[in-house]
């Protein structure tokens, strides 16, 4: 699967054309959950400048927005390579 | 840390002998993807064959049952351990951070076992999935060779987690407010106008929860390893030049996919499921 990404879509106009869609596809999730992520942790950097002493208990919900924000590139992901294995 | 990083550098070269494997086979090119694609080992009826994804969920199981009992079970009242200092802060993790954030009280003592058990698997078999082990589907000279996997990128063991936990959230719900109350708790407070459009998303809403719980885990453990393999893949797939550049490119995502996905994932997956739980018996309004 992956290696014909590579390989066949230098060859094949049709499947180069769903490799820059898998890569925009990616690439455009990243960027949404990049600027959550870097809302996130400056929020976090804020909040502790402020009041240090609830640093261990933002420290919990920090990890629980981060994995959260996080996995929103992987749906992308997994969209993009069902698309491209199925269609 | 200094320790770590050289076994975890030298446990990434070892790695790329997968990818040797298959070349020298010379039947196929290498194509990172193969790995999740799965020869039967032992032929059994009903489906209950065994493959790779299963023998790793086996030795996951093991494993984290040793976990338990080596961590957990120590005599109390003499000096504390190493072992027990480490023990105390799983559980602790399990108490503070999973149980008691998402859980009410009085459910704590019912759905402890199930989060924190649930926490300490998913956390051993994603770990698991990145100590290369001789269980792959590709031999060389007819040894097993060394392979990373994780059990956990595959969708059909995060789905049957997401289930459980899926499942036990309304039967507790309905246990604790009664069918007519529990269902009547899905809808929010809002104008009567409203309410055909939000039953149907809330009702949706129910079954986004087991796919982002699942998928969440599971393309988690996915996009990593595909990182690594892609990465290593390039060596065989471009030229052999870019060998340092792409072992120094993976083992970076190796050492963060170690030190931070896999934690992070299990806790999230644990505290979503003790969130969802507690929502579940004391509804908000």
């Amino acid at each position: 699967m992956l290696s014909s990404l590579f390989i066949a879509a230098a060859e094949d106009g049709a499947d180069a054309g769903k490799a820059i869609a898998l890569a925009l596809g990616i690439g455009l999730g990243a960027l949404g959950a990049g600027v959550g992520l870097g809302n996130i942790f400056g929020s976090m950097i804020q909040a502790v400048a402020r009041q240090p002493e609830l640093r261990a208990e933002l420290t919990g919900i920090q990890w629980l927005g981060f994995a959260l924000v996080e996995a929103v590139v992987f749906y992308g992901l997994i969209g993009g390579l069902l698309a491209f294995v199925l269609i | 840390m200094t320790r770590l990083l050289a076994l975890a550098t030298a446990l990434f070269l070892v790695l790329p002998s997968v990818a040797l494997a298959a070349s020298e086979t010379g039947e196929e090119e290498f194509d990172p993807a193969h790995e999740w694609e799965f020869e039967t080992w032992v032929d059994l009826p009903f489906g209950l064959d065994i493959n790779k994804a299963v023998a790793y969920l086996m030795l996951g199981t093991i494993v984290s049952c040793v976990l338990g009992i080596v961590l957990m079970r120590v005599k109390v009242g003499k000096e504390p351990t190493k072992r027990q200092a480490v023990g105390e802060m799983i559980y602790e993790i399990a108490q503070v951070q999973v149980a008691e954030q998402g859980l009410p009280t009085k459910a704590i003592s019912r759905w402890f076992p199930y989060v924190a058990s649930l926490m300490l698997f998913i956390w051993t078999i994603n770990m698991l999935g990145f100590i290369p082990l001789p269980l792959s589907d590709e031999t060389w000279h007819g040894v097993p060779t060394l392979a990373i996997f994780a059990a956990t990128s595959t969708l059909s063991v995060t789905l049957a987690l997401a289930l459980m936990t899926w499942v036990f959230t309304h039967y507790e719900g309905i246990r604790a407010n009664g069918t007519v109350g529990y269902f009547k708790s899905w809808i929010p407070e809002v104008p009567k106008a409203l309410l055909p459009m939000i039953i149907p998303l809330e009702i949706l809403g129910q079954f986004m929860r087991l796919i982002s719980l699942s998928v969440r885990l599971y393309a988690n453990m996915l996009a990593g390893h595909l990182l690594i393999l892609t990465f290593i893949g390039l060596i065989f797939l471009t030229h052999w030049a870019v060998f340092p550049l792409s072992v120094v490119a993976g083992t970076a995502f190796y050492l963060f996919e170690v030190v931070i996905v896999v934690s992070i994932q299990a806790y999230i997956f644990a505290a979503l499921s003790a969130i969802y739980i507690g929502s579940a018996i004391e509804p908000e309004h």
